[in-house]
C-alpha cells in the first residue's frame, strides 16, 4: 500500500510539472507510514479528517488511485466529480481534504461527539500539521474533547517544517504531544510503519474505551517541499532530505524488515513494484482522458434544494441552474 | 459593488461597474467556449499555457514625486514599507514568512536593513497576528500586519471587526488602533480555486470603524498604502496578487500619499459610468475601448480605491445618478463558491461586462 502511495505521489508530481494537473498539489511522499500505518490500526468504520496533503489517505481510506488522479486532473471521474481538486478529496468516512490550516480540528472533535452519540463504538483521527498545531481553534478542540471525553485521536503530523518555517523558528515548544496539556500525549516515529499502526490500536483502544481523546505526534518527513511551488531546499539541505531517504525511508525500513525475517523474499517484494506501477499508469491515462466536468455542473450543489433554483452569473442575464 | 445606471435628458447616461479582479484563462483567440475542448483532441493533449483575462495598462509616468524607477506591484509594496520603517521608529512589519521576504517576495530585503526585531514571522495564526496587530497599534506603535492570503483574513475576521474597527467607538476616543494596517494578497490568480482567489472586501465593507482599500497599480498601490499606514483608523490593504508581477510601471522612489475615499475617473465619458477596482479595472478599460469602437459609446471609467468609506459623490453624481435611463447592473463572479476546474466561467472578464453593457444601451 505504501508502495502505491509513493508511486501515486510520484505520478501526480510528473503531471504537475506537464501541467496536466493544475492548481495546488501538496504530496506526501516520505509520510507513507502516516496514512497506512493509521488505517491498520482502525476500522473501516472509523473517521478521519485531514488537511489538504491528503492524497495517501484518501486512498488508503478506500478511494482508488484513478479517481484520486482524476479529481487532480479535475476531470469528472473524480472523487470530487472534479470539483475539489487536490485539496478537496473525500471518500466513505473520510471528509477531506481541508483547505485552512487548522480549521478540520474542530470538524474532527464533532464527528467524535457524533461517535460517541451513536454509541457504535467509533473513533475519529483528526489530523494536523506542525505549522497547524499553532492555530488557536484546535487547543478550542481540545478543551471540548476531554470536557466531553470524545473518542478523539488527535494526530500531529511533524514533518517538521511548516511550510517554509522550521518547528523550532514557530513553536515555543516542538513537544507537539505534550500540547494537549490535559490530553494524553505519545510521540511515535512516523517513519516506521509498524510503530504508527501499534500506536494507533493503542490510541483508538484508550478512545473506545470511554477514556476521552488522546493525542499522537508522528514524527515524519516530507520529501517534497511544501506544494509543487516549493522546491524543498531552500529551507532545508539536500544532504538532510538525502539522509532521511537513506536512513529512514518508511518503505524501505519496512522492506528491509520483512526480508531480514524471512517474512518475503525481495523478488516477490519487486512483483508488488511492478503491479503497482501499472495500475498507476492505468489511473494516469484515465485521469488525463477523461472528460471534464459539463459546464452547467457549475451551479450544482451550493445548496441543498427541492426545486432547483437559479444561481446567478457575471452579470444579471447569466443564470445557472443549481441541482442538488 | 458593480452599479448601472442609466440618465435621462440628452445625457444618456448609464453605469455599469464591475467587480473584482479576477483571471481568466484563454486559449488562442481568447474566448471562453475554448477552454471547452476534450483533452484529448488532437495531438495537443496537454492544456496550453493560458493567457490573461485583462492587460495591464499603465498609467503615465509622473515626475510629481521626484525621482522614479521602474517597479511592479510587489517591488512598490517593499518600497512603501521600507519607506514607512525608515521613516516611523515604532513601525513593525510582521506575518506569516515575511521575514525571508514573503511569500510574494513583498517584503524582502527589511529585515537585513532594519533588524530582527522590526520585521519579524509570526506563527500560524491569523487570529493571533490581527490581535497582536491591535495590541501594538494601541500603544501607539505602528503595526503593519500581513495577512498571506485574503482567504485566511477570516479567523482574524472577529478581531478585525469586534475589536480595530470599534476601538476608539468604544473608549471614547482614549483609545484606539489607527495605527494598524493589514496588508493581504487578494484576487484570482488563474490557478488559486477555493482558498487562494477570494476577494473578501465586501465582507468588510459593512463595518464602520475601518477603511478598506484596492489598488490597481503598482504607482497607486505605494501611495495608497502609504496613506493607509499613516491614516489614523485601521486599515486592510487588498493587493492584487495577480498584479504582482503583471504590473509594472514607474514608481516615485521617495514615498506619497493618494488620498484615501478618493475615487479617481481614469477617463471621462457621457454615456456610461463604468466602476470596478483592483484588476478589474484593467478589464473595463478594455472594455470601454470596445464600447467606443463598436458601440459608438462613450465611458466614464472609475476607479473606486477605497472600497469603504467610498467615494458617493464622484460615482453617483447627483443630477446624473437620478435621471438614470436603466438600472444599475452589477458584473461579478457567480454566485458560487470561488471553484478550481471552472475559474475561466466564473470570472466577469470583458466579454461579460461588454455584454451587460449592450443590455443596457439597449434597455
Amino acid at each position: 500500500m505504501m508502495q502505491t502511495v509513493r508511486r501515486m505521489e510520484l505520478k501526480a508530481d510528473q503531471l504537475y510539472k506537464q501541467k496536466i494537473i493544475r492548481g495546488f498539489c501538496h504530496l506526501c511522499d516520505g509520510q507513507e507510514a502516516c496514512c497506512v500505518g493509521l488505517e491498520a490500526g482502525i476500522n473501516p468504520t472509523d473517521h478521519l479528517i485531514t488537511s489538504y496533503r491528503a492524497h495517501g489517505f484518501t486512498f488508503t481510506r478506500g478511494m482508488p488511485v484513478r479517481e484520486i488522479l482524476a479529481e487532480l486532473t479535475g476531470r469528472k471521474g473524480g472523487c470530487a466529480k472534479g470539483k475539489g481538486g487536490s485539496m478537496h478529496m473525500y471518500a466513505k468516512n473520510f471528509y477531506g481534504g481541508n483547505g485552512i490550516v487548522g480549521a478540520q480540528v474542530p470538524l474532527g472533535a464533532g464527528v467524535a461527539l457524533a461517535c460517541k452519540y451513536n454509541g457504535k463504538d467509533e473513533v475519529c483521527l483528526t489530523l494536523y500539521g506542525d505549522g497547524a498545531a499553532n492555530q488557536g481553534q484546535i487547543f478550542e478542540a481540545y478543551n471540548m474533547a476531554a470536557l466531553w471525553k470524545l473518542p478523539c485521536i488527535f494526530i500531529c503530523e511533524n514533518n517538521r517544517y511548516g511550510m517554509g518555517t522550521s518547528v523550532e523558528r514557530a513553536a515555543a515548544s516542538t513537544d507537539y504531544y505534550k500540547r494537549g496539556d490535559f490530553i494524553p500525549g505519545l510521540r511515535v516515529d512516523g517513519m516506521d510503519i509498524l510503530c504508527v499502526r501499534e500506536a494507533t490500536k493503542f490510541a483508538a483502544d484508550h478512545c473506545r474505551s470511554g477514556k476521552g481523546p488522546i493525542l499522537m505526534e508522528l514524527q515524519t518527513y516530507r520529501y517534497h517541499g511544501h506544494s509543487m511551488s516549493d522546491p524543498g531546499v531552500s529551507y532545508r539541505t539536500r544532504e538532510e532530505i538525502q539522509e532521511v531517504r537513506s536512513k529512514s525511508d518508511p518503505i524501505m525500513l519496512l522492506k528491509d524488515r520483512m526480508v531480514n525475517n524471512n517474512l518475503a523474499s525481495v523478488e516477490e517484494l519487486k512483483e508488488i513494484d511492478v503491479e503497482v506501477r501499472k495500475e498507476i499508469e492505468d489511473a494516469a491515462q484515465f485521469a488525463t482522458a477523461d472528460p471534464e466536468p459539463p459546464l452547467e455542473e457549475l451551479g450544482y450543489h451550493i445548496y441543498s434544494s427541492d426545486p432547483p433554483f437559479e444561481v446567478r452569473g457575471a452579470n444579471q442575464w447569466i443564470k445557472f441552474k443549481s441541482i442538488s | 459593488m458593480a452599479a448601472v445606471t442609466a440618465t435621462a435628458g440628452w445625457l444618456l447616461r448609464l453605469r455599469v461597474a464591475g467587480i473584482r479582479g479576477q483571471w481568466r484563462r484563454l486559449h488562442g483567440a481568447g474566448q471562453a467556449r475554448a477552454f471547452l475542448r476534450p483533452a484529448s483532441a488532437g495531438g495537443d493533449a496537454v492544456q496550453r499555457r493560458q493567457v490573461a483575462h485583462f492587460t495591464f495598462q499603465p498609467d503615465p509616468e509622473t515626475h510629481e514625486y521626484g525621482q522614479t524607477q521602474k517597479m511592479n506591484l510587489f517591488q512598490a509594496v517593499t518600497s512603501a514599507l521600507d519607506n514607512s520603517l525608515a521613516r516611523d521608529p515604532t513601525a513593525v512589519v510582521f506575518g506569516e514568512d515575511v521575514a525571508f521576504g514573503g511569500v510574494f517576495r513583498c517584503t524582502v530585503g527589511l529585515r537585513d536593513k532594519y533588524g530582527k526585531d522590526r520585521v519579524f514571522n509570526t506563527p500560524l495564526c491569523e487570529q493571533g497576528i490581527v490581535g497582536f496587530g491591535i495590541g501594538i497599534a494601541v500603544t501607539g506603535a505602528t503595526a503593519i500586519a500581513e495577512i498571506q492570503f485574503a482567504d485566511y483574513i477570516f479567523p482574524a475576521f472577529d478581531q478585525i471587526v469586534n475589536e480595530a474597527a470599534k476601538y476608539r467607538y468604544r473608549s471614547g476616543d482614549l483609545f484606539n488602533c489607527g495605527s494598524l494596517t493589514i496588508r493581504s494578497p487578494w484576487g484570482c490568480v488563474g490557478h488559486g480555486a477555493l482558498y487562494h482567489s477570494q476577494s473578501p472586501e465586501a465582507f468588510f465593507a459593512h463595518c464602520p470603524g475601518i477603511k478598506v482599500v484596492v489598488p490597481r497599480s503598482p504607482f497607486q498601490a505605494k501611495g495608497l498604502l502609504l496613506s493607509c499606514i499613516e491614516d489614523k483608523n485601521p486599515c486592510i490593504f487588498f493587493e492584487p496578487k495577480i498584479l504582482y508581477r503583471a504590473a509594472v510601471e514607474q514608481v516615485p522612489v521617495e514615498p506619497y500619499k493618494i488620498p484615501l475615499s478618493q475615487a479617481e475617473v481614469i477617463q471621462e465619458g457621457s454615456d456610461v459610468t463604468l466602476v470596478a477596482w483592483g484588476t478589474q479595472v484593467h478589464v473595463i478599460r478594455e472594455v470601454a475601448a470596445m464600447a467606443q469602437e463598436k458601440l459608438g459609446v462613450s465611458c466614464e471609467v472609475i476607479d473606486l480605491r477605497t472600497i469603504i468609506p467610498w467615494d458617493v459623490d464622484t460615482v453617483c453624481k447627483e443630477e446624473c445618478f437620478l435621471n438614470l435611463e436603466a438600472p444599475i447592473s452589477r458584473v461579478c463572479g457567480y454566485d458560487t463558491p470561488f471553484p478550481h476546474i471552472f475559474e475561466p466561467f466564473y470570472i466577469p472578464d470583458k466579454w461579460k461586462c461588454y455584454d451587460a453593457l449592450r443590455k443596457m444601451i439597449n434597455y
